[in-house]
């Protein structure tokens, strides 16, 4: 009963507030009406058991991602006239988009219902896991042993994510000078000051 | 609780439902005193440490001086800047105040005592907490102020940085106690050193890392000397500078709930939560909660001591150490606490 | 499975402590109407500055630099939620379990190594 109640609580939020971010006018509005969003999708999926997934959802998109989209969209200056300007050219690009992602949604699904898909392991079928393990146990027990090379797959796209985007924005700057702590920290009073013993009257030599 | 309301004659749903609710309010509410209290107790540390008196008028010894100040707070004027926009401006302090609360719904307070015991405790502190880089984003974005724009934008890529390097601590501990569940974890240091010693800090391997989690929580908190966002020869108040009455204490509140909860996990993950320091029958009579309320108040005493003896960061020197010490650092010890386990056969 | 009744009193837990903060927002709105304290002016509501008009927006452009932190940051984010559940099982997953997340750990050793030389991590 209560799970029903927020089962369509946590479902008619994600649906009206996918629906704001997309009828925002402001970009900010938009970025935070999703993080409302990947919220209520994470009440979602603690109702189907998914805590760990749950969890995931909140660090990673609500944690990660969804800060990077709000210093892309809070520090770019964006003109909203001129983006208003381009909509009727890129309508046609949308519409294509859509469509793409429509037709993948429902491959996605007809490939779910045909059964079961073997992800490159030798032996075909979903793995079956006893109800009683917490499933971040399950979850482990499964991708660090029989999943191990789309883990180690995933370990060299994320490579290539970082290198990619160091190459993208990284710019050498010019004129500023950086600490060197252990240079700062090496230096002994003996380097930088010395004792004289100045005769009265005379200059000193520096 | 359930069944103390059970038997004065409730059916079973409400009598859980009341538990729960008095539950909610016994933390949330002992909080926000506690919050009260401890600033004040901070001003009269600090007070000490600069051999001034501190806050001495309102009530005996000034202990009522926060909640001459709350009261106050109370009736000011809310001012809503023409320029901002008016919605997030006063989200942002509920978002801070609610996510600085929700965090306690897992802490244990004694054995077996705590709100909700889920499997993966650890990773929704991990979770809210990350939430909390929000209500401080969007309130200088929606003050559409220069200062608390630049505040703002500081303190999330500052909170960010340092989440990396916990959550690799926060691995460390689990590899040990084989559990994301908080009290699970409190539980694994039960006679932990020796045989006796309740706490995984004075094991040799994690103490190491309890140092570093020490000094991040502080910077996750933005503490001083990580106090960048409101360094106030340079950005004003930071992102409460468009802030008044209690919209501005709430920001208060959120920030020293927020200690209190860091305190409680260095509690709960290093110096063994609701446990007594040494395994031994005669300490266990003092109740858990003591122990627990002990070991936060003296994490708060290393806090406040911190904040009074050390000078602040510059920026660069804070990003230097979040990405180039703590995060190789952490990094590296996630292999070396694995692989020792490894071959002591832990698991096994 | 899943304990469900667990996740109760945190929704609960939600719904009083946003019910808290937002009264402790919009009840001295109130308040301070009854008392007489709500008196805006103009100059009161205007953005803060030292004492001149601010001549400029506030929402100026930013340096790349915090594109690259968010972006570093959800890399090894992401690092961090492969070794969650890693941490867990490595009693069932053993030796090679401990060695694919060494593996994995490598490559992205590489890629702070990449960042530090490149000096993506230095901030002046």
């Amino acid at each position: 009963m209560i799970q029903l109640v927020s089962f369509y609580i946590f479902a008619s939020i994600v649906i009206a507030s996918a629906a704001m971010v997309i009828f925002a006018r402001n970009p900010v509005h938009s970025v935070l009406w999703l993080i409302v969003a990947f919220f209520n999708a994470a009440g979602l999926m603690v109702l189907i058991g998914a805590e760990f997934i749950a969890m995931l959802l909140v660090i990673v998109y609500v944690g990660a991602v969804a800060v990077l989209f709000l210093f892309v969209v809070m520090m770019l200056d964006i003109d909203f006239a001129e983006l208003r300007a381009g909509f009727v050219k890129n309508v046609p690009l949308g519409l294509l988009l859509a469509v793409v992602l429509a037709a993948e949604l429902v491959l996605g699904i007809g490939a779910y219902q045909a059964g079961a898909v073997a992800l490159g392991t030798p032996e075909a079928g979903a793995a079956t896991v006893s109800a009683a393990v917490p499933n971040i146990e399950a979850i482990g027990g499964l991708l660090y042993s029989k999943y191990v090379f789309m883990f180690e797959t995933a370990g060299l796209i994320l490579l290539v994510a970082m290198v990619g985007a160091i190459v993208l924005t990284h710019r050498k700057s010019h004129g500023t000078r950086g600490q060197s702590i252990s240079s700062q920290v090496q230096r002994r009073p003996e380097d930088a000051t010395r004792n004289v013993n100045q005769p009265v009257g005379q200059g000193i030599e520096l | 609780m359930t069944s103390f309301f059970q038997s004065l004659g409730m059916s079973y749903e409400a009598a859980w439902f009341t538990a729960t609710i008095a539950g909610i309010l016994l933390i949330a509410l002992p909080l926000m005193l506690a919050v009260a209290l401890i600033i004040y107790a901070e001003r009269k540390l600090w007070a000490a440490f600069a051999l001034r008196r501190g806050p001495n008028v309102v009530g005996p010894f000034g202990v009522l001086q926060s909640f001459a100040d709350g009261l106050k707070v109370f009736l000011q004027e809310t001012i809503i800047p023409s320029a901002s926009n008016r919605g997030l401006f006063l989200i942002a302090p509920i978002i801070t105040f609610t996510v600085a609360l929700m965090a306690w719904a897992v802490i244990p307070f004694a054995d077996g005592v705590v709100l909700s015991n889920i499997n993966v405790g650890l990773l929704y502190i991990l979770a809210i907490s990350s939430l909390g880089v929000y209500g401080v984003v969007i309130a200088g974005w929606a003050s559409n102020s220069k200062y608390p724009f630049y505040s703002a934008m500081r303190a999330a890529a500052q909170m960010i940085s340092y989440e990396v390097s916990i959550g690799f601590i926060l691995i460390c501990i689990v590899l040990w106690a084989g559990t994301f569940n908080v009290g699970g974890i409190v539980e694994g240091q039960r006679s932990h050193i020796f045989g006796f010693i309740n706490a995984y800090a004075f094991n040799p391997l994690l103490f190491p890392i309890a140092i570093m989690f020490l000094i991040s929580s502080m910077a996750e908190t933005a503490r001083a000397p990580f106090d960048l966002t409101e360094a106030e020869s340079e950005l004003v108040a930071g992102y409460q500078t468009e802030y008044s009455s209690m919209a501005f204490a709430l920001f208060w509140l959120g920030e020293y709930a927020n200690v209190l909860l860091m305190c409680a996990l260095n509690a709960i993950l290093f110096w063994g939560g609701y446990l007594p320091p040494v395994d031994w029958a005669p300490l266990y009579a003092v109740p858990g909660i003591i122990w627990f309320f002990a070991k936060i108040l003296l994490m708060f005493f290393v806090f406040a001591w911190v904040k009074a003896t050390v000078p602040r960061y510059r920026y660069d020197q804070l990003m230097r150490l979040g990405w180039k010490v703590f995060l190789p650092i952490s990094l590296f010890w996630v292999f070396l606490v694995s692989g020792y386990l490894m071959f002591t056969g832990h698991f096994a | 499975m899943t304990d469900l009744s667990q996740y109760l009193p945190i929704l609960l837990f939600l719904v009083v402590a946003l019910a808290l903060s937002s009264a402790f927002v919009f009840l001295p709105m109130g308040v301070s109407r009854l008392t007489g304290t709500y008196k805006p002016t103009e100059a009161k509501l205007a953005e803060y500055e030292c004492g001149f008009p601010a001549f400029e927006d506030s929402r100026s452009q930013f340096d790349v630099r915090f594109y690259l932190v968010a972006i570093l940051f959800i890399i090894f984010d992401l690092e961090a939620a492969f070794l969650f559940p890693w941490a867990v099982s490595l009693g069932e997953t053993g030796w090679i379990g401990w060695g694919t997340m060494m593996l994995f750990l490598f490559e992205l050793v590489i890629g702070f190594i990449y960042a530090w030389k490149v000096g993506a991590l230095e901030w002046e």
